[in-house]
């Protein structure tokens, strides 16, 4: 069950599927027809939102457009209103979210969510103690320490820790669940510049050499313009567009609603 | 100890030291969720237990039975301080346990007063407790009631108890031999006994005064081994955060669940042991009187630690028993309302702060439950 | 014909209890975040002062009320100021330890039991350490209505209309007066009504004694129906806790509505098997609710009126 991280080897809980077709595809997560609604109010519509196995993609669009809505629903956190979910071939519209998460979903929330009163090592313990025990449990969670640059930090409680330090923290202890798929909602929201390359280094290496697949939430264009291999727009709980970086910039209806314009 | 290095939660490092067995089994008992994890500590520790093994001695049979009231009280403290410090459930129903266990044990033991009945009683009184617990706990956390809904339904839960048993008056109300009795309650439960006819035993004032003694010492360690594994860890991270911990992979709803049983079977275990004692158990310990009792217990001492809520018992009980009356419970309440608003932690990780400051203030190497030094709080 | 007169008048005796027992805590829950363990204590003052004042002091029975009701709010000015917001201790702390020394209970749900419980010991220990096992009882007014083979005390039938009339009242407080605007701008958001100019401390500690008026008043009306001993608050309290959690976050509402569900269910089965098990069927009536309906009765009301606004 344990990946070889140290190789780069891919988790082995997923592998193509054979499409009936007999195409090979590697679609990690699926979602058909997805909706949302709460009371009269619509979040997400009708969404077809699919990610490759490894692939790096970025979801923006103005406030409100459903992009925190969406990933909720991945994570199980909220139950669709209809619509279905599929991770590695499977339907996953009524699985509870921590089976999910031993499915390999992972998730890090917009508010930086570690365990303030634990030290920053009982932090990163608790997900990796159910990897590993003993010698090899210390290693990964020293490993998972340095690779947030919190070396020197493991008897600080978390709660002192920056921002920017406990958004290295939370994307530590969500990769040491050893995801396939990992979900970021802002993660550079309120850094400054050095921490934003930090933590676009650090997605990218992830994404990189663990094949961790990624939806990222970011407003900031620059960074998804560094990270993304994909990018969605999102507009009122809709799939508006989706394309490189470089096509989503040029054009022209995103640019008009993210100035409050419609299409 | 300065030569132990980071140790695992499985056997100790390999130290040499003539109390090597001893070093390993602390490690199964040391740990962030507890303090005490010196040399000092469970030095101070025996001397405790040989000074309570001693004490019936020292006062004689019938104070040593007295006091170990206190002692079988101090489960149920500790069964509150597992589900409210250690998961963060804060119940008001503990002596919902208690008192189920309480009216198993006396039902079972006035119908089959041998020892082989009595000793069956023992243990359907305390899986009457977890079996109660498990019924509301289940109702409770799989139905999506969260915080402080639960301890409002853990409360009402204990008026219905109350209301229900102090109606069994009447002759209906009779199992087997054993009449429920209403206000009045059950007397007659015979004493605690182990064993079949012929090897038994049986216990009276001083004997039960070292049984408890012996099964809240293993009780305690016992606890401390678990709140300090891996799952104890899970517990806490219920305690701080459901929801990151659910997204951490753990079911945090069957966490609550096999905590919230394993503390009915501790107040449970309480409640079986308090109507061996007094032969006796009355609807009173479904009163809310009572039932705050524990709250009482576990805030004064120290609710996320196992040995502040133990002592805590078993001092506040000695104090309001030597008091007596009306003063006693308005010193009770008294203290209650001090440290709530004022040292809501509790005295026993106050007296820890201060003891580790003190410590590092005196210019020492930082002793070993310090946060400064990683060693001990890792695994 | 006499048994649905009994029931009639088990239900309004029922609903007015629950009614008025409630009152008081639904306002501080629902505005303060606390919960008032020591409630039951508050209607005590407001019973014992009552009486105190009609026996002793030989004031008339109106009067002897509003006395009641006067020196239960003062009293829980005091304790909102030592107790609740920790406004005394601190301001003492502040002077000899330079720091504050405890923090408000506002919102800190568990907290406020577990300190509320305390004070409720106190209080019913000292009570009946001051002023005995007892207290000679004053009698009740206006006779008993008759039907049929039975009777009914007329005054607790007619304590039905007097909970109607302080819901009524205390809607009109909370939606046409000053105050009210102020307290439920409190309610929404206490540091956005902070910086609109709302002082949100002095709308706390109005609202702790107005809470506390109400358990006096309640207190006062029933001093001449129940016997007097130091832990008469102990009935009130669970039907008042039951009905505001039941009730939901709206006061007015949720404790009509929950006064209504629990005081019939009550009637009903204390009249088919007897006051024990109408006890137990508002209890579990109440436990089920919870379950089902965490929010209370008012809270899933908002939620529907939400689903249908928006979703027509």
């Amino acid at each position: 069950m344990s990946p070889d991280t140290a190789t780069g080897d891919p988790s082995v809980r997923h592998t193509p599927a054979v499409e009936a077709t007999g195409e090979i595809t590697d679609t990690l997560l699926e979602t058909r027809g997805l909706r949302k609604e709460f009371g009269g109010f619509t979040a997400v519509d009708d969404v077809n939102f699919s990610i490759e196995a490894g692939e790096l993609r970025c979801l923006i669009g103005p406030n409100g457009a459903g992009k925190s809505t969406l990933l909720k629903l991945i994570t199980g956190t909220y139950r669709p209103t209809s619509g279905k979910i599929y991770y590695d071939g499977r339907d996953i519209t009524a699985v509870d979210p921590h089976e999910r998460v031993q499915r390999g979903i992972s998730m890090k929330f917009q508010v930086p969510s570690v365990y303030g009163d634990l030290t920053v090592r009982e932090n990163v313990r608790l997900p990796v103690q159910r990897f590993a025990g003993g010698d090899e449990r210390r290693r990964r969670v020293d490993d998972a320490i340095a690779a947030a640059g919190l070396s020197g930090y493991e008897a600080v409680e978390a709660s002192a820790l920056s921002h920017g330090q406990q958004q290295q923290l939370e994307i530590g202890m969500a990769a040491s669940l050893e995801p396939d798929l990992l979900l970021l909602d802002e993660p550079v929201a309120g850094l400054d510049v050095a921490e934003r390359e930090a933590i676009a280094e650090r997605v990218t290496r992830l994404n990189g050499t663990e094949d961790i697949a990624f939806v990222v939430i970011e407003h900031d264009t620059e960074f998804v313009a560094e990270i993304a291999d994909e990018v969605t727009v999102l507009h009122n709980g809709e799939v508006f567009r989706e394309g490189s970086i470089e096509e989503i910039e040029s054009d022209a209806d995103v640019q008009r609603i993210y100035l409050g314009g419609d299409t | 100890m300065a030569t132990e290095t980071e140790t695992t939660s499985g056997p100790g490092p390999v130290d040499g030291g003539p109390d090597g067995p001893v070093a390993s089994l602390r490690t199964y008992v040391e740990g962030p969720n507890t303090v005490g994890q010196s040399r000092p500590f469970w030095a101070g520790f025996v001397v405790a237990v040989l000074a309570l093994a001693a004490y019936p001695a020292i006062v004689g049979g019938y104070q040593a039975s007295r006091f170990s009231l206190f002692m079988v009280y101090a489960f149920l403290g500790l069964s509150l301080s597992l589900v409210w410090g250690y998961a963060g459930i804060l119940s008001f129903g503990q002596v919902v346990f208690f008192g189920v266990a309480g009216y198993t044990f006396g039902v079972v033991a006035v119908n089959f007063a041998t020892p082989a009945g009595i000793t069956a009683a023992f243990f359907a009184g305390i899986v009457g407790g977890a079996l109660m617990a498990a019924v509301l706990g289940y109702f409770m956390f799989y139905g999506g009631v969260r915080d402080v809904y639960v301890t409002i339904i853990t409360l009402v839960s204990t008026l219905v108890l109350h209301t229900f048993m102090a109606q069994t008056a009447g002759d209906e109300w009779t199992v087997g031999k054993a009449a429920l009795g209403g206000f009045n309650g059950m007397p007659t439960i015979p004493n605690l006994a182990f064993g079949v006819e012929g090897a038994a035993v049986r216990f009276g004032s001083v004997s039960f005064y070292y049984l408890v003694l012996v099964l809240l010492v293993g009780t305690y360690l016992g606890l401390r081994a678990l709140v300090n594994s891996d799952y104890g860890r899970v517990m806490v991270a219920v305690r701080e955060d459901e929801d990151r911990t659910r997204m951490f992979g753990y079911d945090v709803e069957r966490v609550k669940l096999v905590v919230f049983t394993v503390g009915g079977a501790l107040a449970g275990l309480s409640g079986v042991l308090y109507a061996a004692w007094g032969n006796y158990v009355s609807p009173q310990v479904f009163e809310l009187a009572f039932a705050s009792l524990p709250v009482i217990w576990a805030s004064v001492g120290g609710r996320k630690t196992l040995l502040g809520a133990a002592a805590a018992t078993i001092g506040i009980e000695f104090f309001r028993n030597s008091l007596g009356g009306e003063w006693a419970l308005v010193a009770v309440g008294v203290l209650l309302l001090v440290f709530v608003l004022g040292l809501p932690g509790g005295i026993v990780p106050w007296v820890h702060d201060r003891y580790l400051g003190f410590r590092t203030d005196a210019g020492g190497p930082a002793p070993p439950e310090s946060a400064e030094n990683p060693e001990v709080t890792d695994s | 014909m006499p048994n649905g007169l009994n029931l009639l008048f088990q239900f309004l005796d029922s609903f007015a209890f629950i009614v008025l027992a409630a009152a008081g805590l639904a306002i501080i829950f629902g505005i303060m975040g606390v919960i008032n363990l020591a409630h039951g204590e508050f209607i005590m003052v407001g019973a014992y002062a009552t009486t105190l004042a009609n026996l002793e002091a030989g004031l008339p029975l109106p009067l002897a009320m509003l006395v009641g009701v006067l020196v239960t709010a003062m009293f829980g000015l005091v304790v909102e100021r030592v107790v609740i917001s920790g406004t005394v201790p601190n301001a003492i702390g502040r002077r000899v330890l330079g720091r504050d020394v405890v923090e408000p209970l506002y919102d800190r749900l568990a907290d406020s039991m577990v300190a509320t419980w305390g004070l409720s010991l106190v209080m019913v220990q000292g009570v009946r350490l001051t002023l005995g096992n007892s207290l000679d009882q004053i009698g009740t007014p206006l006779g008993k209505i008759a039907y049929g083979g039975f009777s009914y005390s007329s005054y607790r039938v007619l304590l039905a209309g007097v909970a109607l009339g302080l819901l009524a009242a205390t809607y009109l407080a909370f939606t046409r007066t000053d105050y009210g605007m102020r307290a439920r701008a409190t309610v929404q958001d206490d540091d956005t009504a902070r910086a609109l100019g709302v002082d949100t401390e002095r709308t706390y500690m109005t609202t702790f004694a107005l809470g506390s008026a109400l358990a006096g008043f309640t207190g006062a009306l029933y001093a001449p129906t129940i016997t007097m001993v130091p832990g008469l608050g102990g009935s009130f309290l669970v039907e008042a806790f039951v009905a505001v959690v039941v009730g939901g976050p709206g006061v007015v509402l949720g404790t009509t509505l929950a006064g209504g569900l629990l005081g019939a269910i009550n009637a009903l089965f204390s009249n088919l098997v007897g006051t024990f098990f109408g006890r137990i069927a508002l209890l579990v009536t109440a436990i089920v609710m919870l379950r089902f309906l965490p929010d209370g009765i008012t809270g899933f009301l908002d939620r529907l009126r939400q689903r249908r606004q928006e979703g027509a």
